[in-house]
C-alpha cells in the first residue's frame, strides 16, 4: 500500500489529475454555496453578455448565469459517474465472478451475453436504452450504467478465471467454506487492481455518455443544467455567443481528462508490471 | 489457418444470432408505437387498430420475430414505416456516407498516429514526445461532439472556410464531398489517432528495446530502415488489435457527429428511427451496426492470426 | 438539434393542420360580387414580366422542414417539407393570390362563377393545359382528382357537403354543395388539392409518394430522399412566358447553423424561413436580403382541460395571467414576435378580436384566481414538448421559471416526436407548447382545434355556446356578419382560457440578392417560384 501510493505521488500528472477532481468534488458537493447565482434564475435584461466581471463565464440566452450552471452541471456528471459505475461495477461483478467461479454453462451464457452486448458500440447501445426507458436523470445512469457492465464482467471473469485455482481457494472449499463467502473473502481482493483502474477510467466514459446523450436529447429533461444540455443549446448560439457552448466542453474536458490521467496513474502504480512508457 | 478462421466466425454466428432478438426484442420496448407516430397530431384509436392490424403488429411477439427472422435471412428488412420504402434500401443509399466518414476518419488518424507515435518513441522525451503525449492525452480526452463544435466554430463561422455540415456525394463533386469531410473527420478520428499513437509509441518503445533490434543496431543498420523494417513491423500487432476495437467507437461517435455535421448517414437515420419509431428501420440499423461490427473484429481476428502466427489456436 | 426544430414540429403539426384546413378566409367575397363573373386568373401572360426578369438559372431552397419529406403524393401529405416540395409540381382550380395573405384566384380556372345561393361554383378551365407527360388536362381530370381527394381522406373534409361534380364539357366544371361552405374557395386554393393525371396514378399503383402528375411550372427531375429534389422547367406550361428558372434545388440541411453558413456561401439561394436569432447574423452579410411579413404561425399554452386543478377555468386563467408573454418574447423570439393578449387570430387579419383580456403578465391577479380556483398553493404539474424543438424547449423552461412564485412546479418533460404526438392526441398530458401554422379562415383557425368533436381538440375544450357560433359562422357568407360570429368566438375561448396564446411569428425569408420576384407570404410558402428569376 505504502509503495503503491509512494508511487502514485511520483506521477506527477497523475497527481494533478486527482487533485483537479478534487475541485471538481468540492464544487459539486457545495454547489449552492459556491455558485455565484440560481442555475436557473432568468436574467432575461442580461441575456446574451459576454464573459466579464459581473458574469465570469458570461450568460446564456435566458440570462442565466453560465459559471453557476457548470458548477451545478459537475453535480450531475458526478452523480451519473458514481451511480451507474456502481450500477457497472456491481452487475460486472456479478456477472464476471459467476461466470470465472462457476463455469460450465453459466460461463457459456454469460459470456456469449456479454459478447453480444461488446458488439454494440457504446454510444449506440446507450442511446437504443434511452429511447426505451424515457429520458430523465435516473434513465441516464441506468442506460450507462448497463453499457459498461461487460467491460467489468470481462475483467472480473478473467481475473476470477486465474486465482481461481490457486491453492487457497482450494483450501477454503475443502474447510467448507461457501461459494459466496470463498469469493467475497479471497476473489475480490485478488482482482481489486484491475477493477479500480476501470472503475477510474469509467467515470470518465460515463461522464462523457451522459453529456453525449443529453447532447442528442436523449439525456436529461432539459432545464437540468448538465453539461451535455448546455453545449446542446450552446450550439445555436455559436455566433451570437461563443461561451455558452465553449465553458461546459471545457468543464467536460478537464473532468474527463483527469479521470483519465488518474486512471493510468493508477495502472501503473498498482501494477508496475503493466507500466507502460506512455506518460 | 482455415481452421483458425471457421472458428472465428462459429464463435461469431450465435453472438449474431443474439445480436437479432435483441434487436428485434429491444425495440418492442419502446414506448408509442410506429402507429401512432404515423399518425402523429391526427391519433386515433379506431385508426390506430386499423393500421396495426394491416403491419401485423398485433400478433404474438415471438410469432413476429420468427416471420421477421426469416425475411431477414431471405435479405428483406421490411418496409420502413415512414418512408414505405424498403429498410435494405434506405440503408444502402445512407450507409456510404457512414463508410467514407469511418474510412477518412481511420485514415487520418493511422496517418496521423503512426508516424507520430514512431519519432516520439524513436526521440524519446524530445519536444515531439511531449506534444505527442499531450496529443494523446487530449486527444481521448475531449469529447468528439466538443470537438466537433469548436472546429464549425473556428474553420466555418469565423473562417469561413468549410462547410459546416452537409454532404455531397462523391460521385457528384469530389472536392465539394471531400470538404465537407473534413471536420466530421477529425472530429471523429482524433480519439482513434490518440489511441493509436499512444499505443504505437509504446510498442515501438517495446520492441526497440528487444534484443534483436539492439544487434542490428549494433550491426549498423540504418536507422530508418530499422524502423521501418523491423521496429514498426513488429509493432503492428497491437496496433491492429486496437483498431479493431477503434473501429467500434467510429462506428459508435459517428452518430453524434452525423447528427452534428448533418450527414446523412446510418449514425443519422438511427436516430430518426428512434424518433420515428420506426421499428423496421430500426432494427436494421441496429443488426447492421452491431453485426457490422462482429464482422469487423472477426477481420481484425484474421489479420491478427497472419500477423502473429503464435496466437493460432 | 433542438434549435431550429421547434419550428418543424410547429410547421408540421401545424401544416398538417394546413393540410387539412386552409381555408378561404379571405372573404372571397361572393356576396358581393353578385354574379360574380371573376375574371380570375391573371392572364397567364399577365405576370408583367417587370421589364428586366431574365430567364434561366437555378435556385438552390433550403428549408428546416425539407428534411421531414417521406411522399410526394399532394392528396396524401401533411408535412410542411413536403407540401414545398411538391406545390410547384401542380396546379390546382384555383390558388392564394401572391402578395396577399388568402386572397382567392383563378389557376386552372380561367373564370369561375358562384350562384345566387351559394351552393353551385362553375369552373371554366383555361384551354390547351397539358401535365407534364404530354397529356391534356381537361375537366375530367378535375373531377377524377377531387374524388381522388376524397377516397385518400385526408383532405375529404374539404368535399364534406359535395353533392356532384359535373363536366359538361373539357373545359367546364360544375360543383354542386348541399350547403353554403364559406371556406370553399380557400380549400379549392390550397396547393394539395391539386388536380393530378389519372394516366399517372394507375401507372404507380394508385400512389404518387414518388412521381410528378402533375401540370405546375416545374416538373420533377430526380429525388434522392434527405438529400435533394431537383425541379426542371415545364417547357409547355400553361401560363406564358413562365417560368423564369430553369431548374429548382429543394436541399434539406438539418442544422439551423449549416442552413446559414449555406446561404453565406452562396451554396444555397433562399431560407424559406429563419428565426429572428438568424436574421441578427444574417442581416450584417453583404448579399443577403432579410424579407419579413406578418406571419400565420401561432404558438400556445396548451391546457388539458379533462382532469385535476387545469379542469378549473380560473386555474388555467391563474395560468395565462401568470405567464410573461413579453420575456418570451424578448429571450425566444428577439422580440419580433407579435404579443397575442386575447385569442389566436393575429391583429391584421379581418377577424381579428381586439380582447385585450391577458394584456401582461399579472401575479397578483393570478394568485387570487388560483385561490378562487381553490388551489391558494398552486400545485405540481408536467409540461411535455418535442425534444426536437428549441423553441418549444426554451418557452417551458421559462414557463417553469415564471410560474413558480405561484407555488406553481412545472416538471419540463421534452419527448420524441412519437411520444409526443400520442399523448397529444390521446389527450394524454397536461400543459404543452406548440404551435400552428397556415390558416386563413377564421374557420381554420378555430374549428377542427377547439370545436367539441373537432379533429384536433388536444385540450378537450367544449363549450356548447361557442360550438353554436362555429357552426354558424361556417355556412354564414356575409364577411362582416362573420366578423361578429368570431369575434364572439374568441372572446368566449380567451376566457374559457383552454390555451395561453403567447405570440404570432412574422415569416421571415432570407436569401441572396440576385434572387428577384420571390413572394415571403405568411402562408409560408413556394408557390412565387414560377415568378422568380435571378440577377446575375
Amino acid at each position: 500500500m505504502g509503495e503503491t501510493w509512494y508511487r502514485f505521488r511520483k506521477n506527477k500528472l497523475a497527481f494533478t489529475g486527482f487533485a483537479i477532481l478534487m475541485v471538481f468534488v468540492f464544487l459539486a458537493i457545495f454547489a449552492p454555496l459556491i455558485a455565484p447565482y440560481d442555475p436557473f434564475t432568468m436574467h432575461v435584461e442580461d441575456r446574451l453578455q459576454t464573459p466579464g466581471s459581473n458574469y465570469l463565464f458570461g450568460t446564456d440566452q435566458f440570462g442565466r448565469d453560465i459559471l453557476s450552471r457548470i458548477i451545478h452541471g459537475a453535480r450531475i456528471s458526478f452523480q451519473v459517474g458514481i451511480i451507474s459505475v456502481g450500477i457497472s461495477l456491481v452487475a460486472g461483478l456479478a456477472l464476471g465472478i459467476a461466470a470465472g467461479y462457476y463455469g460450465k454453462w453459466v460461463d457459456m451464457v454469460i459470456s456469449r451475453l456479454i459478447d453480444i452486448m461488446f458488439s454494440f458500440p457504446d454510444i449506440f447501445l446507450a442511446l437504443v436504452i434511452m429511447a426505451i426507458l424515457g429520458t430523465s436523470l435516473t434513465n441516464v445512469m441506468i442506460a450507462i450504467g448497463i453499457v459498461y457492465t461487460p467491460i467489468f464482467a470481462r475483467i472480473a471473469r478473467g481475473a476470477t478465471l486465474t486465482v481461481k485455482d490457486n491453492a487457497y481457494i482450494e483450501a477454503a472449499r475443502s474447510i467448507g467454506v461457501g461459494d459466496f463467502m470463498t469469493i467475497l473473502r479471497h476473489i475480490l481482493p485478488n482482482i481489486m487492481a484491475p477493477l479500480i483502474v476501470q472503475t477510474t477510467l469509467s467515470f470518465g466514459f460515463a461522464i462523457r455518455s451522459e453529456a453525449a446523450l443529453s447532447f442528442l436529447g436523449l439525456g436529461v429533461q432539459p432545464d437540468v443544467p448538465s453539461w451535455g444540455i448546455m453545449l446542446n443549446e450552446g450550439k445555436e448560439w455559436l455566433e451570437l455567443g461563443w461561451w455558452i457552448a465553449f465553458f461546459p466542453g471545457l468543464a467536460a474536458t478537464l473532468a474527463i481528462l483527469s479521470f483519465n490521467v488518474l486512471g493510468d496513474g493508477l495502472r501503473d502504480a498498482l501494477d508496475p508490471k503493466l507500466r507502460n512508457e506512455s506518460e | 489457418m482455415l481452421k483458425y478462421i471457421l472458428k472465428r466466425i462459429l464463435v461469431a454466428l450465435p453472438v449474431i444470432f443474439g445480436i437479432s432478438i435483441i434487436a428485434f426484442f429491444l425495440i418492442r420496448l419502446v414506448p408509442g408505437d410506429t402507429i401512432t407516430a404515423l399518425l402523429g397530431a391526427n391519433y386515433n384509436e379506431e385508426q390506430a387498430l386499423i393500421l396495426r392490424a394491416k403491419y401485423g403488429l398485433d400478433q404474438p411477439l415471438p410469432v413476429q420475430y420468427l416471420i421477421w427472422l426469416k425475411n431477414v435471412l431471405a435479405g428483406d428488412f421490411g418496409i420502413s414505416f415512414f418512408t414505405k420504402e424498403p429498410v435494405v434500401k434506405i440503408i444502402m443509399e445512407r450507409l456510404p456516407v457512414t463508410l467514407e466518414l469511418m474510412l477518412i476518419s481511420l485514415l487520418y488518424s493511422v496517418f496521423v498516429a503512426i508516424p507520430l507515435g514512431t519519432i516520439a518513441a524513436v526521440k524519446r522525451n524530445s519536444a515531439t514526445d511531449y506534444g505527442a503525449s499531450v496529443f494523446g492525452l487530449l486527444g481521448v480526452s475531449i469529447p468528439n461532439f466538443w470537438l466537433g463544435i469548436l472546429l464549425i466554430a473556428f474553420f466555418s463561422l469565423h473562417l469561413r472556410w468549410l462547410p459546416s455540415g452537409g454532404f455531397v456525394s462523391f460521385g457528384v463533386d469530389p472536392l465539394e464531398n471531400l470538404r465537407h469531410m473534413i471536420m466530421p473527420s477529425i472530429a471523429l478520428g482524433t480519439a482513434v489517432g490518440a489511441v493509436i499513437m499512444r499505443m504505437t509509441r509504446s510498442s515501438m518503445l517495446e520492441v526497440l528495446g528487444q534484443e534483436y533490434i539492439k544487434m542490428a543496431d549494433a550491426k549498423g543498420v540504418t536507422n530508418r530502415r530499422l524502423i521501418f523494417h523491423h521496429a514498426l513491423k513488429n509493432s503492428f500487432v497491437p496496433i491492429v488489435t486496437v483498431l479493431g476495437i477503434q473501429m467500434g467507437y467510429l462506428l459508435g461517435g459517428s452518430v453524434v457527429i452525423e447528427k452534428i455535421f448533418a450527414l446523412p448517414g446510418i449514425g443519422q437515420l438511427s436516430l430518426q428511427a428512434i424518433t420515428n419509431r420506426d421499428y423496421a428501420l430500426l432494427q436494421g440499423c441496429i443488426l447492421l451496426i452491431a453485426t457490422g461490427f462482429v464482422v469487423i473484429n472477426l477481420v481484425v481476428d484474421i489479420i491478427y492470426g497472419f500477423l502473429d502466427p503464435k496466437i493460432r489456436y | 438539434m433542438k434549435k431550429y426544430l421547434s419550428f418543424l414540429l410547429i410547421a408540421i403539426l401545424a401544416l398538417s393542420l394546413v393540410a387539412c384546413a386552409s381555408q378561404p378566409a379571405e372573404e372571397p367575397a361572393p356576396a358581393e360580387e353578385p354574379a360574380a363573373e371573376e375574371p380570375a386568373a391573371e392572364e397567364p401572360a399577365a405576370e408583367e414580366p417587370a421589364g428586366d426578369s431574365k430567364y434561366g438559372g437555378e435556385i438552390v431552397i433550403t428549408d428546416f422542414p425539407f428534411t421531414d419529406v417521406k411522399s410526394l403524393d399532394p392528396h396524401v401529405v401533411s408535412a410542411a417539407g413536403e407540401m414545398r416540395h411538391i406545390e410547384n409540381m401542380y396546379n390546382g382550380l384555383l390558388r392564394y393570390k401572391e402578395g396577399t395573405y388568402g386572397e382567392v384566384e383563378g389557376d386552372l380556372a380561367k373564370s369561375y362563377s358562384v350562384s345566387d345561393d351559394n351552393l353551385t361554383y362553375t369552373f371554366e378551365l383555361h384551354e390547351g393545359v397539358t401535365f407534364h407527360n404530354g397529356d391534356p388536362l381537361t375537366a375530367a381530370d378535375v373531377k377524377y382528382s377531387i374524388e381522388r381527394i376524397i377516397e385518400q381522406e385526408v383532405r375529404a373534409s374539404y368535399f364534406a357537403g359535395l353533392v356532384s361534380i359535373e363536366t359538361p364539357d373539357d373545359t367546364t366544371v360544375v360543383i354542386t354543395l348541399e350547403k353554403p361552405v364559406a371556406p370553399f374557395t380557400t380549400f379549392l386554393a390550397n396547393p394539395m388539392t391539386a388536380i393530378v393525371n389519372k394516366n399517372v396514378v394507375e401507372a404507380n399503383d394508385g400512389s404518387l409518394a414518388t412521381v410528378d402528375a402533375g401540370s405546375g411550372p416545374f416538373m420533377l427531375d430526380s429525388w434522392q430522399k434527405d438529400q435533394q429534389m431537383t425541379l426542371v422547367k415545364f417547357d409547355d406550361y400553361f401560363e406564358e412566358g413562365l417560368p423564369y428558372l430553369d431548374k429548382v434545388v429543394l436541399k434539406p440541411i438539418p442544422e439551423e447553423s449549416a442552413r446559414n453558413t449555406a446561404l453565406r456561401t452562396g451554396e444555397v439561394d433562399l431560407i424559406l424561413q429563419v428565426d429572428a436569432k438568424d436574421v441578427m447574423t444574417l442581416e450584417k452579410e453583404d448579399g443577403i436580403v432579410i424579407d419579413s411579413v406578418p406571419g400565420s404561425y401561432w404558438e400556445y399554452i396548451g391546457m388539458n382541460m379533462r382532469e385535476g386543478p387545469l379542469a378549473v377555468k380560473e386555474v388555467r386563467q391563474a395560468i395565462a395571467h401568470g405567464i410573461d408573454k413579453e420575456a418570451m418574447n424578448q429571450a425566444i423570439k428577439f422580440g419580433e414576435a407579435t404579443v397575442l393578449t386575447g385569442a389566436m387570430i393575429p391583429p391584421g387579419h379581418w377577424a381579428y378580436a381586439d380582447l385585450d383580456m391577458y394584456p401582461a403578465q399579472n401575479l397578483e391577479k393570478a394568485e387570487e384566481l388560483l385561490a378562487a380556483g381553490g388551489y391558494p398553493d398552486g400545485f405540481a404539474v408536467e409540461m411535455i414538448v418535442l425534444s426536437n424543438s428549441d423553441i418549444a424547449i426554451a418557452a417551458a423552461q421559462m414557463t417553469k421559471q415564471q410560474l413558480a412564485p405561484l407555488g406553481i412546479d412545472v416538471t419540463v418533460s421534452a419527448l420524441e416526436s412519437g411520444v409526443y404526438f400520442e399523448k397529444l392526441g390521446s389527450g394524454d398530458f397536461e400543459l404543452t407548447e406548440i404551435g400552428w401554422v397556415g390558416f386563413i379562415d377564421p374557420d381554420e383557425f378555430l374549428y377542427n382545434i377547439f370545436y367539441t368533436d373537432g379533429m384536433w381538440n388536444q385540450q378537450g375544450y367544449s363549450n356548447p355556446e361557442f360550438d353554436a357560433l362555429l357552426d354558424q359562422g361556417r355556412t354564414t357568407l356575409d364577411q362582416a356578419a362573420r366578423k361578429e360570429i368570431y369575434y364572439e368566438a374568441q372572446d368566449i375561448l380567451a376566457d374559457d382560457a383552454p390555451m395561453a396564446f403567447l405570440y404570432v411569428n412574422n415569416q421571415i425569408s432570407a436569401y441572396r440578392d440576385h434572387v428577384k420576384g420571390f413572394d415571403v407570404n405568411a402562408t409560408v410558402t413556394l408557390k412565387s417560384l414560377k415568378n422568380t428569376w435571378l440577377e446575375k
